[in-house]
């Protein structure tokens, strides 16, 4: 007869426990029929537990299956990419609970749930988060180890307590494994995050696309430098080129827009410092990179565009780190291709004819190209321009209406005027989008760059100097390239508006500006040292602590830090099962007989004592005598009248005194 | 089919090296193995499923969670093994039973230090199985149940001693030989009325036969007296042991003989006789044994009738013809 395994109450309380506590992180990411799904079958699931409900039949099993999947389906239009598929998962885990009856059922079921603490990973990868699964694994674990504790009738912390243990010791191994385990590229393509969205900079600018993401107080990148760090003011992190302007929407030029000899970025002489730093780009599932002018990293997988930007081919799916080189007063392009040249005049046919007539008639009065500029951007200066996240919305020409009526605008709406302007009066301009500057973390002297600082600015070509940045944004609102976003909008009381719980929004409070400050050098160590361990950081690491690297020191380190854990471990667990304390007495004549058994004269099962003795008299018979007087005494004390403690010390003796003459006799044996 | 039976053959030898026969065991690393259940093999798939989502997403989380449940495998290993390790099982008793019974025996768990051990599951192949788990109480009695086969000695074999706690994906254990036999008697077979079982001897005669009633006198200790007729006094005076001997007197006894049964195989002859001595023994007879090799003087009650039993039992008679 086979004892049946049923699932005992306290594993059923934590497996609920856990999956809830597994559902919370996704529950943003989840439609919300899956989290009444959740409900309703926990609800069931502990109506048949106090047996008022029983578990649902074959057929009602598989019409929920059917239901759920093409609930999904409609969900999200497809069930392949990571999010249906955990939405899938999730589902899979609330109407298995349906049918957990046995303890084969739980195993599914639990082994699910740390599948689906890994899908959290996939999303993201944050401390918090990260600490979050930590309690998550421990739970699912406590679950598993109360399934199988089925002696316990009360609830009791013993199974969390013992889930901890393991976790704990399993800890220190997992580190060992983290580091040796070697980085591998990815085998085949997997399903990618399908729903989630685009953030960060487009690679289209309207106005009013740049005001929005200035909206956020997310983290964009952190840059960590290697020297000093530059002036904010020339902190201009180059992300896009828009060369194109067609319908009043300025936009990159694609790889197959460019005649094949132009596909390359030309030689660029390097001239003066050039500055290192790595940045680690929180993921945008976009291509480009964020750099200061002229960029270039010799890290595999980042590439050079002809308008001396970087990208990844691949798109930036989760944190991205990188390693890059500038020489900020490296000429750009001193000639210039009729090619290029032309793409960086062209304009529309039509629109914004005010505008058009002001850049020529401008142009006109001024002795040269650079006259121009000055020209221009005085205008932007001396006229009553405003500075503001809320420009008023504009029409057809919506140049002209700007230039000439409202005069309210955010960076785009001045790089838009500016290159529209340039272009007009035949000199080659384009609008360049990124971010601008970036708070210096005082903890770990890193840059912290936010959504908010994303920003918009020109760039004109001009005769013998090549590609020159123009920001007409800094000649209405010096504040904005000084000293950040928040100090230029001050008086309208616009910034982060609709993020009222961020904590950027608070940096006035000293301690939230300290904490904050203190998580995100946390987190930038997070991120370069765990997150972004790649393959490159674990030969620099294990370079750097085990010298050159062979199977030999791999394989010591390997197994040697398993012995350092295991080891202890193992004593302390087998420690524990250690006798319970003897009489000192008994502890004497087990000692005596153990020496006997070694001399082959073991006590028989059920043998009294003196019986024994006589054995071994009449085997021994030159240690007889002691043995018998010993036993005599020791039966003695065991077995009769109270004594004094004289006698109990006198049979202590007379046993010690057997015992030696065993150990004397057996040396001269030997 | 034969390199099988070889190989078990092997095994069994091995295994009685390596874990002889004893009456109480205490499990250590010599007796215990341990390997992954299958459910962790399950779990070991789902690892490798977690591993390559990991390298595939270039997720250094996934695959930091995934090498943490590898290692709390690699730890599990010890803490499997420890609900084992230290665990002292020893005989208690057997109960005798005919054949095609259940014989109960008991054992005797004890956890040797104060963890407690959770889902110990014991039993013999083919027998039943008892999940027994030490938290309240440092030992416990189990009974057994396990179906026996002929006439004479059963021995059930080496007991599974086997547990997955705490994360059932090890399976740890070993197989135990406690030393454990039963008895199982003949088959109780009815026959005709037994030949002589009218009374054929003089009543009254003055034989004195083992019995309860009067005491006579002392003789040496043997194993199989009971324990009330030892003469503890004397012991206690550091004299040898010695039970007393009492008389009672021989009336109507009845002979349970061998012979009774010309011309029956022997197997068949012991079978009556069981059922005779039973039949007997229910209707408060006195009555004798009468074995080529083995007699028991008359007598009844339990005690007797054990002894009567125990001899058809263990009579080589049947094995030899």
């Amino acid at each position: 007869m086979k004892a049946v395994q049923q699932v005992p109450r306290n594993a059923l309380a934590w497996l609920l426990v856990s999956m809830f506590a597994l559902l919370a992180p996704h529950a943003q990411r989840v439609p919300v029929w899956v989290l009444a799904v959740y409900a309703a079958c926990a609800v069931w699931r502990l109506q048949v537990y106090r047996g008022r409900w029983s578990f649902p039949g074959r057929p009602v099993k598989f019409g929920l299956i059917l239901v759920a999947c093409a609930g999904i389906w409609l969900s999200y239009g497809s069930l392949l990419g990571l999010e249906p598929t955990v939405a899938l998962l999730l589902t899979a885990f609330a109407l298995k609970l349906l049918e957990l009856a046995r303890r084969q059922d739980a195993y599914v079921l639990l082994f699910l749930a740390y599948f689906i603490c890994i899908t959290e990973f996939l999303f993201t990868q944050d401390l918090l988060i990260v600490l979050y699964a930590v309690v998550n694994v421990l739970l699912v674990t406590t679950a598993l180890v109360a399934l199988h504790q089925s002696g316990r009738q009360r609830f009791d912390w013993s199974s969390l307590r013992h889930a901890a243990v393991m976790l704990a010791q399993a800890f220190p191994l997992m580190i060992v494994l983290f580091f040796l385990f070697p980085r591998i590229g990815p085998l085949w393509t997997v399903p990618i995050k399908t729903q989630a969205a685009k953030t960060g900079v487009s690679d289209f600018m309207r106005p009013g696309d740049i005001s929005r993401l200035s909206q956020s107080g997310e983290v964009a990148f952190r840059v960590q430098f290697e020297g000093e760090i530059p002036p904010a003011s020339e902190l201009y992190w180059r992300g896009l080129v828009f060369s194109r302007l067609r319908d009043g929407t300025w936009s990159s030029l694609d790889y197959y827009d460019l005649p094949p000899g132009e596909r390359r970025p030309g030689p660029v002489a390097t001239r003066g410092e050039p500055l290192d730093y790595s940045v680690i780009m929180m993921p945008t599932r976009q291509n480009w990179l964020y750099s200061l002018r002229y960029a270039e990293s010799a890290q595999g997988g980042v590439m050079q565009a002809p308008d001396f930007r970087l990208f990844r081919p691949v798109e930036i799916e989760d944190q991205y780190r990188y390693r890059a080189r500038s020489w900020p007063a490296a000429p750009l392009e001193p000639e210039l291709s009729a090619w290029r040249r032309a793409t960086e005049l062209r304009l529309p046919q039509h629109g914004n004819p005010e505008t058009r007539a002001l850049a020529r008639r401008l142009r006109e009065e001024s002795g040269s190209d650079a006259d121009y500029i000055e020209r221009v951007l005085a205008m932007f200066r001396e006229q009553p321009f405003v500075y503001t996240l809320q420009p008023p919305l504009l029409g057809e020409q919506a140049m002209d209406e700007f230039l000439f009526q409202t005069r309210r605008g955010f960076c785009e709406h001045y790089a838009h005027a500016f290159t529209l302007m340039m272009r007009a009066a035949g000199v080659p301009a384009r609008v360049v989008a990124g971010y601008q500057g970036g708070e210096i973390n005082p903890v770990n002297r890193t840059v912290i760059v936010h959504q908010f600082d994303a920003h918009a600015w020109a760039e004109v070509w001009l005769a013998g100097e090549g590609w020159r940045r123009v920001d007409p944004t800094a000649a209405v609102s010096p504040d904005r390239i000084e000293q950040g976003l928040e100090q230029a909008l001050a008086g309208e009381g616009s910034f982060l508006a609709d993020s009222p719980l961020s904590a950027v929004r608070y940096r006035s409070i000293d301690w939230v500006n300290w904490l904050r400050l203190r998580y995100d050098a946390l987190t930038y160590r997070w991120q370069s040292w765990v997150v972004g361990f790649d393959s490159d950081r674990q030969m620099d690491f294990l370079q750097r602590w085990l010298g050159q690297l062979s199977a030999r020191t791999f394989l010591a380190v390997l197994f040697g830090g398993f012995a350092l854990v295991l080891v202890p471990v193992a004593l302390s667990l087998l420690r524990h099962r250690g006798r319970v304390p003897r009489d000192p007495l008994d502890r004497l004549y087990l000692a005596l007989c153990d020496r006997l058994a070694a001399r082959g004269l073991a006590r028989r099962r059920g043998e009294a004592p003196g019986e024994f003795a006589d054995r071994v008299a009449v085997a021994l018979p030159a240690v007889g005598d002691t043995v018998r007087r010993a036993t005599g005494l020791y039966t003695a004390q065991r077995y009769g009248p109270p004594t004094t403690q004289e006698d109990s010390r006198r049979a202590r003796r007379a046993l010690r005194l057997a015992l030696r003459q065993l150990a004397r006799r057996g040396k001269y044996r030997e | 089919m034969l390199p099988v039976a070889a190989w078990r053959r092997r095994f069994g030898e091995w295994l009685n090296r390596r874990i002889p026969a004893a009456r109480s065991v205490t499990l250590d690393q010599k007796r215990i193995f341990i390997l992954p259940s299958r459910v962790g093999v399950f779990f070991l798939v789902c690892l490798l499923v977690m591993l390559l989502t990991a390298i595939n997403y270039q997720n250094n989380m996934s695959y930091a969670l995934t090498f943490l449940l590898t290692t709390l495998f690699i730890v599990g290993i010890l803490h499997t093994y420890a609900n084992l390790s230290g665990l002292t099982l020893q005989a208690v008793r057997a109960r005798p039973a005919y054949p095609g019974q259940l014989t109960e025996f008991e054992l005797r768990l004890d956890r040797g230090g104060r963890r407690p051990r959770f889902g110990l599951r014991l039993g013999w192949p083919g027998g039943d199985e008892r999940v027994v788990s030490l938290v309240d109480s440092d030992s416990e009695e189990v009974k057994l149940h396990c179906p026996v086969g002929e006439r004479g000695w059963f021995h059930p074999g080496r007991l599974l001693v086997e547990s997955t706690y705490p994360l059932g994906l090890l399976r740890c254990w070993t197989w135990v030989d406690l030393d454990l036999r039963a008895l199982v008697y003949p088959r109780p077979l009815a026959s005709a009325e037994l030949p002589g079982s009218a009374a054929d001897q003089p009543r009254g005669s003055a034989v004195p036969v083992a019995g309860i009633d009067d005491f006579y006198g002392f003789r040496n200790y043997r194993q199989g007296d009971s324990l009330r007729h030892v003469h503890w006094k004397g012991h206690a005076k550091g004299q040898s042991l010695q039970s007393k001997q009492y008389a009672a007197y021989a009336d109507s006894s009845l002979w349970l003989d061998w012979a009774a049964f010309p011309g029956a195989a022997s197997e068949r002859r012991l079978s009556h006789l069981c059922y005779w001595a039973l039949e007997f023994e229910r209707r408060h007879r006195d009555y004798g044994l009468r074995l080529p090799g083995v007699t028991v003087e008359p007598g009844s009650g339990e005690r007797h009738l054990e002894r009567v039993l125990t001899a058809l039992a263990l009579h080589p008679a049947g094995r030899v013809s």
